[in-house]
């Protein structure tokens, strides 16, 4: 239960007091307020699901029974006839006050079960405790069935039975990575151009479907040849989108009958009644056609996401709600005046509540990765035009306003810095930074463009729609560079790179030869012999991470199919191909590189001590590391202390890491994805810095298996960088961010107090320049006091509402994991 | 037997002949909302907990 604000405080007071999620409660309108307090929280508590959620078992059973009726269908069309016998058949419900519409699950407190995606999650939900629905015994019963039926079928399944067996075992062992090849999870990009851009409906989609049909169907009359038989596959898939476009339309419908009902049967409040018809008025609209106001575009884009999130797993929401939304917020709030700034507060702030609540099944590995939150909802806002002129608008603002009076932790922002942001927009970034939001993330936009361009070959007008794919990789929207499915499934698990370095391949935690044997380091001489086992160590497992998401990716229309989203994007709808097939696009693929600066310290340490000063031997390390340190505790102080850390500006150990950034930026270019481009790497973490700390074994930074490892990303370790933050900055900015790879996570945590008022605002802006001239994409904040957060490990109901920063996402402070809150407290506070 | 038809939470569908929606006013422990279903009008809804005769 959210904990009740004291009644006596003005909001002044409470903003003295710095206790933000009080003022956001004082300040936010009745409406927002109640639909806030109404969200049922899918984001796992450390772990665990909140008390009184369940598991969907509706829409799983209604998609299974239309499954298993189609059976003799190609498997476009009938993975599209099982979702239209979902939306037209599944629960729907609307909330009071609310006015946007929709939701995946069957009930607001329901989490929505990808139920033909992999047996290893179906057996997972099976066994989890407290989600069934009562009556529990009947829903077990129901699950087994469901589970009896899927097993071997599912997505994964099939890929997994086509891997090389060695690779298949070390990719599902958890030890070097996660993901899963196969985009019935995993995130997909939308053509926004396409569909915002281009001002299409549904209705439009399905008339040049038709056209294309028409056209494709004159060929399978012609004159016979090879080119002509691949079209027979062609006009089935445009039968699929055009059949789950056609439910998409009657869902949407089916809430505009409801909202119509309730007005005139139900609803005494005349303003209310009024509500309700203009949500029926909305839902009659769209998506059928092009919305033509604030509202209907808002419902529109939600739609869309609801119906891709019906079809897979989606674990992300790549998106920009201000430039796609804002012509219809000023075409109402200033050219029509048919709303107040008001009423279009309470409509983006309703907008980011109803991603809040979305959430999905996930294993107990994705939430314990990402904590407190059910996929990383990183809006993109800001940024530049096609034309490179600046395109934040009045909605920006609204999105910065609106995120402080509903203060969720998912949807969060990544805002485009340019050099020509204006400072309005600028102080409302502040703004939601200084309140303890985490957010919005700071992206270098000229410098991001410039990186989509280098890495795959995006037009220059193309790479300026970028989105966040996710947590932090720059997508454009466009026919040929949305990303369709999930390609950063290589995450990779980077400590393990240095491990195997130093103990030949060998695994001790899992207990197996995992990456190539690269000799016995007790017997290396130099460094040069350690480094170039590590080299080999990095490109073995990029390499087995980066073959089993490729061979995901390209059998993905064989083994999955995507209807709707193939509907929502114009690559599609014009050849008739699956949009996960690879061809005509260019590919954005990254490999996510979890634990990374662990490789760098680790490194360093043993340059240092063992091959520059001799100080020990490479026996006593291994010893040492061997046995996590126990017994070695002089010898690991030392190694944590007296050797160079990343973050402090120090050549010795920076060089490292270019060297190390360098080798992998080589490699990404000789490793290819389906279409043919490169998989540079992002290192970043989520939380798992936390989920792989019983998974990495004892490292020379000093690290022992079972700490916590690095905040990830090129963070140093908490409490590692001594130098101030200048000298982050400086140890970050050697790092070329358009060559080195795809984009670079840093954390840095800012004094509350040295940050209030007018001067905090303008020491920040002058952080912010600083971070720009020297050229670092990424840069994000906790601005929360140790004081108030340890307040909140005692008394976590009080504080249930603050919010941190854990890593590409933020995440409300009392639902991550005791040893997470540690973590970001050890986090060193900087004062700029 | 008692039918969906019969039943106030019924509302008829002008578009498609015997089909209508199930409307229901439902407060859970964190919100209160209308909820709807798909029904047939000749349902048999003897066994429905819910059942309220017009």
């Amino acid at each position: 239960m959210v904990a009740e604000p004291a009644q006596d405080q003005s909001v002044q007071e409470l903003e003295d007091k710095q206790e933000w999620w009080w003022v956001a409660e004082k300040k936010r309108s009745k409406r927002l307020d109640y639909l806030r307090k109404s969200v049922w929280k899918k984001g796992a508590l450390g772990g665990n699901y909140a008390p009184g959620i369940k598991l969907d078992l509706e829409c799983a059973t209604l998609f299974t029974d239309m499954w298993k009726f189609w059976k003799y269908d190609p498997i476009m069309m009938r993975r599209a006839k099982a979702i239209a016998h979902v939306l037209d058949n599944k629960t729907i419900f609307i909330t009071d006050h609310s006015q946007l519409v929709g939701y995946f699950g069957s009930l607001p407190n329901t989490i929505m079960w990808r139920v033909d995606g992999a047996s290893m999650v179906n057996e997972e939900a099976y066994n989890e405790p407290g989600i069934m629905p009562e009556p529990e015994n009947e829903s077990l019963q129901k699950v087994a069935e469901l589970n009896d039926y899927w097993a071997g079928q599912t997505a994964v399944d099939k890929v997994a039975r086509i891997l090389d067996p060695e690779d298949a075992v070390k990719f599902l062992s958890g030890a070097i990575g996660w993901g899963a090849p196969s985009s019935a999870y995993g995130y997909s990009g939308k053509d926004y151009e396409y569909l915002f851009a281009g001002r299409r409906g549904f209705e439009d989609i399905i008339e040049e479907i038709n056209a294309a049909v028409e056209n494709a169907e004159d060929k399978t009359v012609g004159v016979p040849g090879p080119e002509i038989l691949d079209i027979y596959d062609r006009l089935q898939n445009w039968d699929a989108m055009i059949l789950v476009l056609e439910a998409g339309i009657r869902h949407a419908r089916r809430y505009a009958r409801l909202a119509r009902t309730m007005a005139e049967n139900m609803e005494t409040d005349e303003k209310r009644r009024e509500e309700l018809l203009k949500i029926a008025e909305t839902c009659e609209r769209v998506p059928a056609r092009a919305p033509r106001n604030l509202q209907e575009s808002l419902q529109y884009d939600h739609f869309i996401q609801i119906f891709a999130r019906t079809e897979a797993h989606e674990g992300a929401w790549p998106a920009r709600p201000d430039y796609y939304h804002g012509p219809y917020y000023d075409k109402d709030v200033n050219v029509d005046k048919t709303l107040t700034k008001e009423e279009a507060l309470d409509l983006v702030g309703e907008f980011m509540i109803r991603a809040y609540e979305v959430g999905g099944f996930a294993p107990r590995w994705a939430r314990e990765g990402l904590q407190g939150i059910t996929g990383t909802w990183v809006w993109t806002l800001g940024g530049v035009n096609k034309d490179g002129s600046d395109a934040c608008n009045d909605l920006t603002v609204a999105f910065l306003q609106a995120a402080r009076l509903v203060r969720v932790s998912n949807p969060t922002f990544g805002f485009r810095w340019h050099p020509k942001v204006k400072d309005e927009v600028l102080r409302e970034c502040f703004e939601c930074i200084r309140h303890g939001l985490g957010y919005p993330s700071m992206r270098n936009d000229p410098l991001l463009i410039q990186n989509a361009m280098h890495w795959h070959g995006h037009p220059l007008e193309e790479a300026r729609t970028w989105v966040h794919q996710a947590c932090m990789s720059p997508c454009p929207t466009t026919k040929h560079g949305v990303q369709p499915m999930r390609m950063a499934s290589a995450t990779a698990n980077c400590a393990k790179m240095v491990e195997y370095a130093l103990h030949n391949g060998y695994d001790h935690v899992v207990g197996m030869q995992m990456g190539p044997e690269t000799g016995d380091a007790a017997k290396f001489h130099d460094f040069e012999e350690l480094f170039q086992a590590w080299v080999k160590q990095m490109e073995w497992l990029t390499s087995l991470l980066v073959r089993t998401v490729n061979l995901g990716r390209y059998k993905d229309p064989e083994f999955f199919g995507r209807p709707f989203l193939s509907g929502m994007s114009e690559r599609s709808v014009e050849s008739g191909l699956d949009v996960v097939s690879p061809v005509g696009d260019r590919g954005n693929c990254w490999v996510t590189a979890f634990t990374w600066v662990e490789n760098i310290d680790s490194l360093a340490a043993v340059k240092k001590l063992v091959f520059d000063d001799k100080k020990y031997t490479m026996e006593q390390l291994l010893s040492a590391l061997k046995a996590n340190w126990d017994g070695y505790e002089e010898m690991r102080l030392d190694f944590v202390n007296n050797a160079p850390k990343w973050g402090n500006d120090d050549d010795y150990v920076d060089d490292i890491m270019l060297r190390c950034l360098r080798e992998t930026a080589r490699h990404s270019r000789v490793m290819k994805c389906p279409s043919g481009n490169s998989w540079p790497i992002l290192p970043e973490n989520v939380s798992g810095n936390i989920h792989y700390a019983s998974i990495v074994g004892a490292l020379p930074n000093g690290r022992r298996c079972g700490d916590a490892l690095y905040d990830g990303g090129i963070s140093p370790g908490p409490g590692l960088d001594k130098k101030g933050p200048s000298a982050v900055l400086k140890s970050c900015g050697k790092i070329d961010h358009v060559s080195d790879g795809r984009a670079f996570l840093l954390n840095q945590r800012l004094s509350p107090t040295q940050l209030a008022g007018e001067k905090g605002y303008q020491l920040w802006k002058a952080y912010i320049r600083t971070w720009a001239d020297l050229g670092l994409d990424h840069v994000q904040f906790n601005m929360v006091s140790d004081e108030t957060l340890r307040a909140a490990q005692k008394d976590p109901e009080k504080y249930s509402e603050v919010i941190v920063r854990v890593a590409g996402y933020s995440a409300h402070f009392v639902d991550i994991s005791r040893k997470t809150q540690d973590n970001i407290i050890q986090r060193t506070v900087q004062g700029i | 037997m008692s039918t969906c038809a019969e039943c106030r939470s019924f509302f008829l569908r002008e578009d498609e002949p015997g089909q209508g929606d199930c409307v229901r006013r439902v407060v859970d422990p964190r919100q209160a909302f209308y909820q709807s279903k798909p029904v047939r009008e000749d349902n048999d809804a003897s066994g429905c907990e819910s059942f309220q005769k017009k």
